[in-house]
């Protein structure tokens, strides 16, 4: 038997799945972490904890900075990677991207076609990193667990994240065109 | 009834589709693009698009994570 063309193989993981069932698992799984770790779900703070704990394998001390200044990011930063469910929970996306785009036989390391791409995804990475620290959260953080946890700021968070996409879109047309 | 090829790998969403849309303005009626792309997003939306305008739309897997568009320009 041929699994490429197994109906349940092309259903699970050769085919993207509808938008509507990946939106109702999305809703499914931020109340349960809600429900369990008493706060709603994030993962670009998880990265700012890992900026952390690389800067300190190099020897730095953010001790004294002012975002990681409060008992609990301390207590974060002292308990290591391991008993951070945040970061369990990021590493689980890669490896769950990993595995998926490994199942569908879609894997495939992309070539760089122009230096414009690798300075545009320096700059936007940079931006968007500096962007939802500032802001407080990001696409997930601000937006979809304040939208989810009845909050004005999410939807304040909404309005400018379309004038800002607005404005990259115009951007991405003038330099990738 | 000419053939053109548009060649999107490496190029991220929503380059590919604005790339065919441009590039089928220029083509007449009957000519056949052939958009060559590897992110799964592009398998997504350049189909959806062109066949919303009422195109012939095949979709091909060439290679892993590697696809090729048909677009036959109708109107």
């Amino acid at each position: 038997m041929n699994i490429r063309k197994n109906a349940f193989y092309k259903a699970w993981f050769k085919d993207a799945w509808p938008y509507v069932t990946g939106a109702i698992l999305l809703s499914i799984f931020q109340i349960v972490t809600l429900a369990t770790t008493g706060n709603p779900w994030g993962v670009s703070g998880v990265l700012a904890y890992w900026g952390a704990w690389i800067f300190e394998l190099f020897g730095g001390s953010v001790d004294k900075w002012y975002y990681f200044a409060s008992d609990g990011a301390q207590n974060t930063l002292n308990n290591g990677i391991l008993q951070h469910g945040g970061s369990i929970r990021n590493i689980g996306i890669i490896i769950g991207a990993l595995f998926s785009s490994l199942a569908a036989c879609q894997f495939k390391i992309k070539k760089i076609k122009a230096i414009r791409q690798v300075v545009a995804a320096i700059l936007g990475g940079l931006l968007m990193g500096y962007g939802a620290r500032i802001g407080f959260g990001c696409n997930i953080g601000a937006l979809y667990s304040g939208i989810a946890s009845l909050s004005v700021s999410g939807w304040v968070y909404a309005v400018f994240l379309f004038l800002g996409a607005y404005v990259g879109s115009k951007l991405l047309v003038k330099f990738f065109m | 009834m000419a053939e053109y090829e548009l060649d999107c790998l490496g190029e991220a969403c929503p380059v590919p589709l604005i790339k065919a849309e441009k590039e089928l303005d220029k083509m007449n009626v009957g000519d056949v693009l052939i958009v060559a792309i590897d992110h799964s997003c592009a398998m997504k939306n350049v189909p959806e698009w062109a066949r919303k305008q009422g195109h012939n739309v095949e979709l091909d897997e060439v290679d892993d994570g590697e696809w090729e568009v048909v677009i036959e320009k109708m109107k």
